[in-house]
């Protein structure tokens, strides 16, 4: 008997229709995996389901009984639990309340029982502990948190509602290989008690690791359900971008040949070390693309934010193209030709609630010295650096806000393209952005290294460097412990490396 | 990960942990430091006396200012604070002279006054959480309008207080002048607070409105609750500024609306919300009071007061933020 069942749903924002049509059901003891393109109607759909957005049309029964869900506390009322992808919490306050913040428990009425409290939050934080790194207990305050710690307060949050349906909305895309194993144990364990879930995420090899069932959304309606062992990967991106050309699968990366025209270096590291990364030492040749892998927050992400002068450097050198570069400044990294593009859009990219053209000129804008300047003159330029990332958009004028994830990451990475880099510093450029942007923006990376620009790529996905980078530099506690090149980058020795000493 | 959690904790980073636990600890330095002033200046008010008299004439800024923490907390406003409590210091002074003024009449019309005081707030939070105007307009238009009320209720200022009600004030009660039980029953309600689900509630708003929704939180009630414990708390800021004024004035507490809003930011909450304790509200409210008197111990001519009290407050929050960025 399917647990939850969702028939002829449909949600509108202004003529836009972000979801049409829905059948969808949902049964106990299963996970359930919604996959599709960003902005193809995965997340509305959830949050309908949440009670967070409230279809136009269309009928919810869950265990046999047509319900009304018009707010997240009559999902909750109902059984009904969350994980959001945007993450939901608040930062001034700690792990344990955080976790039980909508179900704190009381004295009298009015007070909150801290050790109660603790007591609770504790029970659910042994689930992660010895998975969660230093700091994570429950006094902690999340404003300390690293990025994966913050997620699994957020899965702990979920589970703490102890709700019969849990939906979890991109829940791994910061955490690293061990925590998502345990992850999926814990969900493994509530399949066992008869619970039903629903997942999304952009990591196949998760996705088919987990889920029972898969349903493909694509444009906002339901176009498959499949069950896991009539399924493959490919058949599943296939549906989800209906025809469009795919990223290189799992089964056999298509390694990357080279692009390397000049032997110069464009960039050499020495000996650099800065907070959280020691010790670094690599060159970087034009028209080359070298990647950075390893585990999650093994210190990829803050070299590339020290190269680009987000973050001191204690000491080492540097050198671009074979003379002495000083790094500690953002604005004379820009004046140099470097640009670095970061995976956190909504901290370091976006400026929301601006329009595109405001969001694609500050680069241009900083490079050269513009004053004053017409809308008229701007934008051709801006319109051929969005073309070259086929960015979707309606007009220059109409909010960033209005593009789906994968369209204003393009939007940001067009802001560099206008007057050309040298070097271009990704640092994992495509965290929560759907597969069709996905496959742009390596055909772009790609062209931009044919004609000669040196990039450094750190990307949480493994086979997205496998197929692009024509070297590999593997991460481990903030050190590169191994170097593989040509036939060396096989997923095997990528594992190999990056688990030698954190496991 | 880092070498750092090896090492013995450092003095900087004791301060920090402590911080951290304590987040009035910077705004209770401050104080210490004024107080200190205070003292060198002028003996006397450090004296038994003199604190007795820094509380009683600023004890309605510490009411209105741990009532104001309410608010900021969930990362809104109240500009009418101040003209609630003209409205109920108008108020209950009318009403007490009309009435027989014994004991008992007297607490029936300070309750009166404290539904008064929640009436505004709740007029305040309808049109800011349910309507969903903007807090700063919304509730500049508000004060405007209770100053009517007020108004109309005592066109000028002036009206006594009945004896019993100032007498009290400043009566001791077992060797204890009374606005001293005032201070101690402010604290426990402090401390109450602080372990409430409401300012859990309000506290994780402010964080992030949308988060709070998403999580389940009821938003829109927690946040008119807020604004009625504002105006409760006016409430009895004006039971006090009744009792050392001894007076009704329908204007005089619309100069405090700021002054609160300022002790809040002393205290070392964040205006933007979701950070704060209302025990550095009241802190930052005693540090407005003695900036006073420290610019008229030091000698300041009359004609500089004004100038020397904004420079003074801008250097104690400062100060206030350098104490907390170093740890």
């Amino acid at each position: 008997m399917s647990k939850l069942i969702l028939t002829n749903v449909s949600k509108s924002y202004g003529p836009t229709r972000a979801f049409k049509n829905g059948d969808f059901a949902l049964e106990a003891g299963e996970v359930h995996a919604l996959m599709g393109t960003n902005g193809s109607g995965k997340s509305t759909l959830c949050k309908i389901i949440a009670g967070s957005v409230k279809p136009d049309t269309g009928t919810v029964t869950l265990d046999g009984k047509q319900v009304n869900i018009n707010s997240p506390q009559d999902a909750r009322a109902l059984g009904i639990g969350i994980f959001y992808q945007e993450l939901s919490l608040a930062t001034n306050r700690s792990i344990a309340e955080n976790i039980l913040i909508s179900q704190v428990p009381l004295q009298f009425g009015l007070f909150v029982n801290r050790a109660a409290l603790r007591k609770r939050a504790d029970q659910y934080i042994d689930l992660v502990r010895d998975v969660a790194g230093e700091g994570f207990h429950a006094d902690a305050v999340v404003a300390n948190l690293r990025s994966d710690q913050r997620q699994l307060v957020e899965i702990l949050k979920a589970l703490a509602t102890e709700a019969g349906i849990l939906i979890f909305d991109e829940p791994t895309s910061a955490l690293d290989r061990v925590q998502v194993k345990r992850f999926f144990e814990i969900l493994e364990k509530l399949k066992g008690e008869g619970r039903a879930m629903i997942m999304i995420s952009h990591r196949m090899d998760e996705i088919f690791e987990i889920s029972d069932r898969l349903t493909v959304i694509c444009d906002g309606a339901i176009v498959a359900t499949r069950k896991r062992e009539e399924t493959s990967p490919k058949d599943i991106v296939e549906l989800m971008v209906g025809g469009r050309s795919t990223l290189a699968d799992d089964d056999g990366p298509q390694l990357r040949t080279s692009s390397i025209k000049e032997d110069k270096p464009l960039l050499s590291v020495k000996g650099m070390r800065g907070a959280g990364f020691q010790n670094i030492s690599f060159t970087l040749k034009g028209g080359e693309i070298l990647g950075l892998g390893g585990l999650h927050g093994q210190g990829q992400s803050a070299v590339l934010r020290a190269l680009f002068g987000a973050a001191p450097i204690h000491s080492g050198e540097l050198y671009l193209k074979e003379e002495i570069y000083r790094a500690g400044h953002q604005r004379r990294a820009i004046r140099k030709g470097l640009a670095y593009v970061s995976g956190d859009r909504v901290r370091d990219g976006v400026i929301h609630g601006r329009p595109i053209q405001e969001n694609t000129v500050p680069i241009h804008a900083f490079r050269q010295y513009l004053f004053l300047t017409s809308f008229g003159d701007l934008s051709p330029k801006l319109e051929g650096a969005l073309a070259k990332l086929s960015t979707k958009f309606e007009a220059l004028t109409s909010s960033i806000d209005s593009l789906s994830g994968g369209n204003q990451q393009k939007v940001v990475i067009a802001r560099w393209l206008i007057d050309k880099p040298e070097v271009l510093f990704l640092d994992d450029p495509t965290k929560g952005i759907d597969l069709a942007a996905k496959a742009d923006l390596f055909a772009l990376i790609r062209e931009l290294a044919e004609e000669g620009l040196g990039i450094i790529l750190y990307s949480s996905e493994d086979a997205e460097l496998l197929n692009n980078s024509d070297r590999i530099l593997v991460f481990n506690g903030g050190s590169i412990t191994r170097e593989l090149a040509g036939d060396e980058r096989t997923r095997f020795n990528l594992y190999d490396a990056a688990y030698e000493v954190a496991s | 990960m880092m070498n750092t959690a090896t090492q013995t904790p450092s003095a900087a980073q004791r301060f920090k942990a402590l911080c951290a636990r304590f987040p009035f600890l910077p705004a209770l330095i401050i104080l210490m430091l004024l107080f200190a002033l205070n003292g060198f200046f002028n003996a006397n008010t450090i004296s038994a006396r003199g604190i007795t008299g820094l509380f009683s004439t600023y004890l309605a800024l510490m009411f209105l200012a741990v009532g104001q923490s309410f608010v900021v907390f969930a990362g809104d406003i109240d500009l009418s604070a101040g003209n609630i409590l003209s409205l109920v210091n108008v108020f209950i002074i009318t009403m007490m002279n009309a009435s027989a003024g014994d004991g008992a009449t007297t607490l029936g019309i300070m309750a009166l006054g404290v539904l008064v005081g929640a009436g505004c707030g709740l007029f305040n939070g309808l049109l800011i959480a349910a309507l969903r105007l903007q807090p700063i307009v919304a509730t500049f238009a508000t004060s405007i309008f209770f100053t009517g009320i007020a108004l109309y209720v005592l066109p000028v200022a002036g009206m006594p207080a009945p004896m019993i009600y100032w007498q009290t004030y400043f009566a001791s009660f077992f060797g204890l002048p009374f606005v001293i039980y005032v201070v101690a029953l402010l604290l426990v309600l402090i401390f109450l607070f602080s372990r409430s689900k409401v300012v859990l509630q309000l506290l994780a708003i402010g964080d992030d409105k949308q988060a709070a929704f998403q999580s389940g939180l009821p938003v829109t009630a927690t946040r008119i609750k807020g604004y009625v414990l504002c105006g409760v708390f006016a409430s009895f800021a004006a039971f006090c500024l009744t009792g050392d004024t001894a007076s009704g004035d329908p204007l005089v507490g619309s100069a405090m609306t700021l002054s609160s809003v300022a002790a809040v930011v002393l205290g070392g909450s964040m205006l933007s919300g979701g950070f704060g304790t209302q025990l550095g509200s009241l802190f930052g409210a005693l540090t407005i009071g003695l900036i006073g008197s420290l610019v008229y111990f030091v000698g300041t001519p009359a004609s500089w007061q004004n100038f020397v009290q904004g420079l003074a407050i801008l250097i104690a929050l400062m100060v206030g933020i350098l104490i907390s960025r170093r740890s």
